[in-house]
């Protein structure tokens, strides 16, 4: 009975160990992610920034500012 | 089992040994022993065993913690857990500020000097400093020397591959301001300590900065965690903060100043954007910025939050709250008529002018083509302690409570000590100081109907309460004469913009420089729009404009035209005014100063 019971709480210790470290594993990723994730954030504003997007569109794709003439106003429930 | 004691008379044997003497009467026996030779062996045995008793006593009793602490230090460790500070985001989530996870390296300074002369060459190379710099900072006492902070994860991969003895790495952030130069003046910047230095950095630490955290482990011999023991006190982030900027009126706003600044040659620019059915404050630009990223080089004329902290003489655009409160006070009615003529008007010792003789003028009239003398008879109708009530009450030389580090809060002299001329000028916003945002603030009260609300930095989930200042009546009569100024016989003829009914006041007042006025100039102009249903005020600031003019309907007015037309569009506003081409004359009417 004793024998049983000592070893029994090895194997526990020994499982707990164990999970602790997946455990331990699974947090550093999750922290890891969150970097990874607020790098990717300033990344997406980075590469958005207003001022890179119309460089692009006028440079690269030749776009130009609306003029008043050329806009047209499409008013909901008009015909 | 017991052995059987030998069946031999003792008695007799030693009697024989001892020569038939019993051995109690042995003469070996007969000195006799001090008896404090036996009781000093007791005692000094006794003593021994004291001396255990104390020491067992001192371990298990009175040094327990102290010898416990000492062992778990063998195995125990605490880590601690960073917190991360919060982001600041504007009001669509995009990122304005993040903090990114770098390392700082320092030095064992003994340790270092024994490595390779070749390794610690390529040491300062890779830390961006000569040699000697680098010798000079290992040359020291001390045993923790920071060599360089906050580097870069590629940087701090090949230092470690070096592998110079001494070196070590502390984990730390760098916060990252993607918008740049553009956002810099709002969001501010932080120190190497991840604190906040300026802007809403400065303003929003507690809320920003994050509580680290701890937590007490078992670590094997190699380093692994174990297990953890105690409570973990978790580390709490820093909260994020939305701010009500939209980065693209932001956008928007800085380049249309940006542009404005240049062209003009002027020293600096302000420009602010709110929206007036919430107070919230979608642009906050000034120039010349800075690049928060990069401030190895800096100057304070960079760093110069001007929308907040510079007050100027606001000049004509304080003329509208003269003619708001007359007529509030139903002491004239939009054509009530005032003589202008002949351009100069005496009050007491000193002269007001007109930029030229406009002749009978109504009180629209006055507005529209900013009449310094026609305000200055409207305002001495009134005691100077009205006129001081109102300059108050919509905030002028009161600080603004919107949790903005460094907001002035302007000069306005108590009305006891106002004489007839100094009210007649400040009629017309001269000798009293303001900050534009305290200007853009106030003309809520025309874009609303009537009432002042309350600035705010962060994003608002419900628009705020307003307090009332001007009737209904009195804000639409002031909305229609605002209009007529950026009509093509008004003084901002260049406020106009394509598609939407604006109105606003120009605004030029010579600067004061150490009491006195200097031909140096502040063109201003505060607009709202559209007419129709407001839903912005934008305010123009530029200080010293040297070329195209120092008006403020030929420097600022073109700003606030491109900046509302742009905003409007942002904002998906319907345009409320077919007039898409603009007219405008060759000499509008100059504003008075």
């Amino acid at each position: 009975m004793l024998v049983i019971c000592a070893l029994s709480l090895v194997t526990a210790q020994y499982q707990a160990r164990q999970l602790f470290i997946e455990l331990e594993r699974s947090q550093s990723l999750a922290r890891q992610l969150d970097i990874e994730w607020a790098q990717l954030q300033l990344d997406q504003s980075t590469l958005g920034k207003h001022a890179r997007i119309e460089a692009n569109a006028h440079r690269d794709l030749g776009m130009v500012s609306l003029t008043p003439e050329r806009m047209q106003y499409l008013t909901a429930g008009a015909q | 089992m017991t052995r059987m004691p030998p069946r031999i008379n003792a008695a007799s044997a030693r009697i024989a040994a001892a020569k038939g003497r019993p051995f109690s009467a042995s003469p070996v026996l007969a000195p006799k022993l001090s008896v404090w030779r036996s009781r000093f062996v007791l005692f000094t045995l006794f003593l021994a065993f004291a001396a255990l008793a104390g020491r067992a006593l001192w371990l298990q009793g009175i040094s327990t913690e102290f010898l416990q602490k000492q062992g778990e230090s063998r195995y125990a460790r605490t880590l601690e857990l960073p917190a991360t500070r919060g982001k600041i985001t504007d009001r669509n989530g995009q990122v304005l500020a993040s903090s990114v996870p770098v390392k700082a390296i320092w030095a064992i300074p003994d340790d270092v000097q024994d490595a390779p002369k070749e390794k610690l060459h390529q040491l300062a190379k890779l830390l961006d400093i000569t040699d000697a710099e680098l010798n000079h900072k290992l040359d020291s006492d001390r045993n923790f020397v920071y060599l360089k902070r906050q580097v870069e994860k590629e940087t701090t991969d090949r230092i470690a591959a070096l592998d110079v003895p001494g070196i070590e790495t502390r984990k730390e952030y760098k916060r990252f301001y993607p918008e740049g130069d553009v956002m810099a003046h709002v969001v501010g910047f932080t120190n190497v300590e991840d604190a906040g230095q300026d802007g809403m950095e400065l303003s929003s630490q507690k809320n920003l900065a994050g509580t680290t955290g701890s937590r007490r482990v078992i670590k094997d011999r190699l380093g692994h965690i174990v297990e953890d023991i105690g409570a973990i006190r978790e580390p709490h982030d820093g909260r994020d903060l939305t701010l009500s900027i939209d980065s693209k009126i932001q956008y928007i706003a800085y380049t249309q100043l940006k542009e404005a600044v240049e062209k003009s040659k002027a020293k600096a620019g302000g420009i602010v954007v709110l929206d007036a059915k919430t107070g919230e404050v979608l642009a906050l630009a000034n120039l010349p910025s800075y690049n928060p990223n990069n401030r190895s080089i800096l100057t304070g004329a960079q760093l110069r939050n001007r929308v907040l902290t510079d007050t100027f003489e606001p000049g004509s655009t304080m003329k509208p709250f003269t003619v708001a409160l007359a007529l509030d006070t139903h002491r004239i009615t939009p054509t009530s008529m005032f003589q202008t003529s002949p351009g100069n008007m005496t009050i007491g010792t000193a002269t007001i002018h007109d930029s030229h003789a406009h002749g009978m003028l109504n009180v629209a009239q006055i507005i529209e083509k900013s009449s310094n003398i026609g305000t200055a008879k409207i305002a001495l109708q009134m005691p100077p302690q009205e006129m001081w009530e109102m300059f108050t009450t919509v905030g002028f030389g009161q600080q603004p409570k919107i949790g903005f580090p460094g907001a002035v809060a302007g000069r306005v002299r108590s009305f006891k000590s106002w004489r007839p001329i100094e009210q007649a000028t400040m009629s017309y916003g001269h000798g009293i100081s303001v900050s534009l945002i305290q200007l853009a603030r106030a003309y809520t009260i025309f874009a609303r109907n009537g009432d002042l609300i309350p600035l705010s930095f962060t994003k608002l989930s419900e628009p705020p309460v307003g307090q009332r200042v001007i009737s209904e009546k009195t804000a639409a009569q002031m909305r229609a004469m605002l209009e007529t100024v950026v009509s093509p016989e008004g003084t901002a003829p260049k406020a106009q913009v394509p598609g939407y009914r604006v109105g606003g006041k120009t605004g030029t007042a010579l600067k004061v420089v150490g009491g006195k006025y200097v031909s140096k100039y502040v063109a201003s102009f505060v607009g709202v729009a559209p007419m129709s249903n407001p839903r912005i005020i934008v305010a123009v600031m530029v200080d010293e404009p040297t070329a195209y003019g120092h008006f403020g309907g030929d420097v600022a007015a073109p700003v606030f035209a491109a900046v509302t037309a742009s905003t409007l569009r942002a904002m998906n506003v319907a345009p409320d005014s077919a007039v898409t081409n603009i007219v405008i004359p060759a000499n509008p009417v100059q504003e008075s100063m």
